[in-house]
């Protein structure tokens, strides 16, 4: 690199050095002229963002971490320890909440299974392949308020579902007053507005994907399932790790809209999440410190989830 | 699938009937919308037969979501202007310009990209009301470019990263500064990325919810989503009009996603493939 540097520049000006490439060689004369103001370019051209970014994506993360140990009301500013903290861990709400986390990885197998499968049958060509992949996809542009209100007319003790159900000799269901059915239906109403997002995904890691592998397996007489196994899942690991870290993120940050029109945390508390808590605590309970304790909290719980994923699926593709 | 014809079409099936799970919402709403209350009642299946678009002018007017779709239309407007801009702008430095601190600082992005709204909107709402900004507009605007910045700059960069060196050398050789080949060369060549990037930032901030709820808590500032939010309360008895005001908020969205599709498509996967 430095061989290609102009001697003028020097070691204590990498800034004003355009890009290598930049420089054909022998264009000394263009450079000079270009170089007073051109030094700063970079910082001019990244300066609105990065304040944006700064202001308010970095500095209220790090505001917020500190806000959580200050008091709410009239302790409002003073230090208060650990009490916002130890406050959460005993509200049943937010233990329900976590709870519904721990619900959520578990189920998270399930989210990524099903666009998995349903992108490998496509990338197969089953018949009708290019018409389910479009399909598939229209939910997950659609607000999660819009499908919460949709499902609450499907779902209604006297809707379509349950005058479907009835028709057939089952009994109607209540989907979302049931407080242990209630967090599975919201869930499950997630998993279909967003399965078609983790589907293009998989789509496009299936293009990336060596054909040759495949049809070699093919020609060794190798099963549909075998292929899967040991042909698919292998080469698109990169992929699959994208889809879980991805949908755990879905999952912990964008139920909100549905929670919010759904069942607004009920009934009795079961469907709460971290998120729709702080929303709470924020918004009407008039607790900004103890909603920003929970966040740390929520924070925390992403980082901890996303690195496991990471290093659980690294170590899986390393036995392979 | 060769040699598996068979049980190509024995998956379809199943994948069939996903497939009309897909699209069955959203087409029971649209029937409905069309329905008068007595028609909903009697049978919430049967076709519409009375074809009415009174529900949707009901909910237009009388349940203000003819507001709310022009306060939703201002807002996502300008965001995705800025968004653009703003992302290009820091992706063009950060592909095709070597300087102190560029890796530092696309790493600083990067981690911005993975600092969920939940975390920060406490004190978010704060900042926001002690700089006068909560309940207006610009306040609005500015936190949707915060949010989706990381995620538009990140996209910009791994696309500007594409264009070959040569091209920005040539435009340098015929003697534009860095601002000139940004204007003359990056905007122009990333036409199709800020196609498909403005389209996803502009779902992101149209279907928002909770930002909008935080941000701007007056009745006559709330966004086409915070709307909806309201119409059970305001149509409990009214299904027909309630199923019009969803429909109102989403036909613009099923338009970009009938033209734009591969846009959207690509725009999503362009992050998962670079990652």
């Amino acid at each position: 690199m430095p061989s290609v540097r102009p001697a003028s520049a020097g070691r204590t000006d990498i800034a004003a050095v355009p890009p290598v490439a930049l420089m054909g060689p022998g264009q000394a004369a263009p450079r000079r002229r270009r170089r007073g103001h051109d030094h700063l370019a970079p910082y001019a051209l990244l300066a609105p963002a990065l304040l944006v970014i700064v202001m308010f994506r970095l500095w209220p993360l790090i505001l917020g971490v500190n806000f959580s140990f200050t008091g709410d009301g009239d302790r409002n500013g003073t230090p208060v320890g650990l009490s916002n903290y130890t406050e959460l861990f005993d509200d049943p709400v937010f233990r329900t909440a976590l709870r519904n986390v721990g619900l959520l990885v578990l189920l998270l197998p399930v989210a990524v299974a099903i666009p998995g499968l349903l992108a490998t049958f496509i990338f197969l060509r089953v018949p009708g392949h290019r018409v389910f992949r479009n399909v598939y996809f229209f939910p997950a542009v659609l607000s999660p308020v819009i499908i919460g209100a949709i499902f609450n007319l499907l779902l209604a003790a006297d809707g379509p579902l349950n005058a479907g159900l009835q028709r057939i000799g089952l009994g109607s269901v209540d989907w979302l007053g049931e407080p242990k059915l209630a967090i599975f239906t919201v869930v499950a109403v997630h998993i279909w507005a967003t399965f078609g997002m983790a589907l293009v995904v998989f789509l496009a890691g299936f293009a990336t994907l060596d054909t040759t592998l495949l049809d070699a397996a093919r020609a060794d007489g190798a099963s549909t399932a075998q292929v899967i196994w040991h042909v698919i899942i292998p080469g698109l690991s990169r992929t699959i790790q994208f889809v879980f870290v991805t949908t755990m993120i879905g999952m912990l940050t964008s139920m909100f809209g549905l929670l919010f029109v759904m069942t607004a945390g009920g009934p009795g508390g079961s469907t709460y999440l971290p998120e729709y808590y702080i929303w709470i605590q924020q918004g009407q309970m008039n607790r900004p410190a103890l909603a920003s304790a929970a966040s740390t909290v929520l924070f925390l719980v992403m980082l901890v989830v996303g690195l496991a994923q990471i290093g659980l699926l690294r170590r899986g593709r390393r036995e392979d | 699938m060769r040699g598996a014809r068979s049980s190509g079409w024995l998956i379809a099936v199943p994948m069939t009937a996903l497939a009309l799970a897909t699209v069955y919402p959203m087409l029971f709403t649209t029937n409905v919308a069309m329905k008068t209350q007595r028609e909903y009642i009697l049978d919430r299946f049967a076709l519409s037969r009375s074809l009415r678009w009174d529900n949707v002018t009901t909910a237009w007017t009388n349940g203000g979501m003819a507001r709310y779709f022009v306060n939703s239309l201002i807002i996502v407007v300008a965001a995705v202007a800025l968004l653009l801009l703003l992302g290009s702008m820091a992706g063009f430095a950060l592909s095709h310009i070597r300087f102190r601190g560029s890796q530092a600082l696309f790493l600083g992005i990067l981690a911005a990209l993975f600092i969920p709204f939940q975390v920060i909107m406490v004190p978010l709402a704060r900042t926001m009301a002690d700089s006068g900004l909560i309940d207006t507009y610009p306040g609005l605007i500015l936190a949707y470019v915060a949010q989706f910045l990381p995620f538009t700059i990140y996209l910009m960069t791994s696309y500007y990263s594409g264009i070959p060196r040569e091209i920005v050398d040539a435009a340098r050789i015929d003697g534009n500064s860095l601002y000139g080949v940004y204007r003359r060369i990056m905007v122009p060549l990333g036409r199709p990325a800020l196609l498909s990037i403005g389209i996803l930032d502009a779902l992101f901030c149209w279907n928002d919810v909770l930002i909008a709820l935080l941000m701007m808590p007056s009745a006559e500032h709330r966004t086409l989503m915070v709307g909806v939010t309201t119409l059970r309360g305001q149509y409990s008895n009214d299904i027909p009009s309630f199923a019009a005001g969803v429909l109102i908020a989403a036909v613009p969205v099923l338009i970009v996603y009938l033209i734009f599709q591969r846009q959207i498509a690509d725009a999503i996967t362009a992050g998962s493939t670079k990652g």
